[in-house]
């Protein structure tokens, strides 16, 4: 049996443990609720955004004349050959299953579509890192200078050789989410949508609609089938165990579950109003404009929603930490007591035993 | 609201909402020009070119804002700014305004024979040429 003394240092240590992920518990706990804010206000303009649309939508002139379909190229669906797969992932680990889920839910959707041709970009460093150690990069030609030293003005061309390559070129940081950011990869998607490089894009990430609703969706960003609809194709619920510990971890650490219901009133108030609008450019113009908008918005709520989520997973991870290192020092302390009683006991039996040999 | 003849003016971005409140005439970059904004205006929608909101008669005072990339959405009596990019002449930073500036004008210089190149090329000029009016313009 450990004697007292090796007891009092693994007590001591694991209390040390205990400090670190508590401080990182509380952290994450002020993270969760700024980005939850940063969710919050991005929502009216999304809705305004989308009500824009769906306004916009009830007018005749942006059909076709003929068929009577909408026109746009980002409203065309094409037979799905190249998909371009974003994948939202959290920057550092600790967060429990956070990210292991992210990447089992992109892998899922990769085997499932495995006779296309498709390309990975990964936000976030843990899954960029995955990814680029599992699939070969993108290769382009570079660009040729010409004869007087202009730069060649059309696309880079690709060479593809594998059916998933890797494209990590977003510099958007999850730490700190600017949005023009994450403008310049919706703006890159939308261009390669429209020279038909790919023919569809799907984003995976982490949805948050607060602290107990959350769930890892799979979602049609292009083609636009219909605005203002989520084109969920997979999605994975939270299990009720892991909506009571997060549920605990955020009364713990003083998160509040119900943010949601002010920002729904808000988004309320967003809402278009049921009239016949003059249009100062053709709606067509208008529309045209509005549909790549449309997409960036949908980028950025879906990186900032997931930023939420993974310091949401972090708290909660730590949250159990912490309780698994209180346990853990209870037991070794009474187990601490036991050996030095038994200590004790065992010296007085020796002395008693010697006094009563002696006598 | 007792005083019936103003307008609700909001100037929303992705970040924030950065104006709520009551005006009695907003200008409004709209891509074909300035437009003004009077309580009763009939619904109009349009798109957001690169220049100054200007609100006249908000109870803060006169109040300027710098905004690229969005619509505007005018009802009778509210009208509901959407930028992705909406700034405070105060908050602007011209060091980077400069290089913007400079940058579109790489990216024209070396665009070549690609129209589109063209286009993105004047929206970067345009966006940071309005920038720097507006700080210009602080005093």
């Amino acid at each position: 049996m450990a004697n007292v003394l090796d007891l009092r240092r693994r007590i001591r240590s694991v209390r040390n443990t205990r400090q670190i992920t508590k401080a990182m518990k509380m952290v994450s706990a002020a993270k969760l609720r700024r980005a939850q804010e940063r969710a919050l206000t991005a929502r009216p303009y999304a809705a305004m955004l989308t009500s824009v649309l769906q306004s916009l939508k009830r007018r005749a002139d942006v059909y076709d004349p003929t068929t009577g379909d909408l026109r746009h190229p980002l409203l065309m669906t094409r037979e799905e050959k190249n998909i371009l797969l974003v994948v939202v992932s959290g920057d550092k680990g600790f967060a429990g299953a956070f990210n292991a889920n992210i990447i089992k839910a992109a892998t899922k959707f990769l085997n499932e579509n495995g006779d296309k041709q498709i390309d990975v970009e990964a936000l976030g460093r843990k899954g960029r890192d995955l990814f680029r150690r599992r699939f070969p990069a993108a290769r382009y030609s570079d660009a040729q200078p010409q004869e007087d030293g202009q730069q060649e003005a059309v696309r880079r061309e690709r060479h593809r050789s594998n059916p998933i390559e890797f494209v990590g070129e977003s510099t958007v940081v999850l730490d700190k989410v600017r949005f023009d950011d994450v403008r310049a990869l919706g703006e890159e998607i939308v261009a390669r949508y429209t020279h038909e490089e790919i023919d569809a894009a799907y984003i995976v990430y982490n949805e948050f609609k607060s602290v107990i609703q959350q769930r890892i969706v799979v979602e049609r960003v292009l083609p636009i089938i219909e605005p203002g609809r989520q084109e969920v194709t997979a999605a994975e619920e939270m299990t009720q165990e892991e909506r009571r510990r997060t549920a605990e971890a955020a009364a713990s650490a003083g998160v509040s579950l119900e943010a949601q219901q002010e920002a729904d009133e808000e988004e309320k108030r967003f809402g278009t109003a049921d009239v016949d609008y003059i249009y100062e450019q053709s709606p067509r113009e208008i529309f045209n404009a509005i549909l790549p908008r449309y997409i960036t918005a949908q980028l950025y709520h879906a990186v900032i929603e997931s930023v939420a989520a993974e310091n949401a997973a972090r708290m909660t991870a730590m949250d159990s930490a912490t309780n698994n290192a209180s346990e853990m020092i209870d037991s070794l302390t009474l187990t601490m007591n036991r050996v030095r009683q038994a200590a004790i006991t065992k010296e007085i039996i020796e002395i008693v035993s010697g006094a009563s040999a002696l006598s | 609201m007792a005083d019936t003849n103003k307008l609700r003016v909001r100037l929303v971005t992705p970040d924030r909402i950065l104006v709520d409140t009551d005006a009695d005439a907003v200008e409004v970059p709209s891509k074909s020009g300035y437009l003004e904004a009077l309580f009763g205006a009939a619904p109009l929608l349009a798109e957001l070119g690169t220049g100054e909101v200007r609100l006249h008669g908000a109870q803060e005072g006169d109040q300027r804002f710098n905004v690229a990339r969005g619509f505007v959405e005018v009802l009778p009596d509210r009208v509901t700014i959407l930028a992705e990019s909406a700034l405070k002449p105060e908050e602007i930073d011209t060091a980077r305004a400069q290089s913007e500036l400079q940058e579109g004008q790489k990216v024209w210089n070396e665009a070549g024979e690609d129209a589109e190149q063209y286009v993105r090329a004047n929206e970067i000029i345009a966006e940071a040429e309005s920038k720097l009016a507006s700080a210009a313009h602080k005093s």
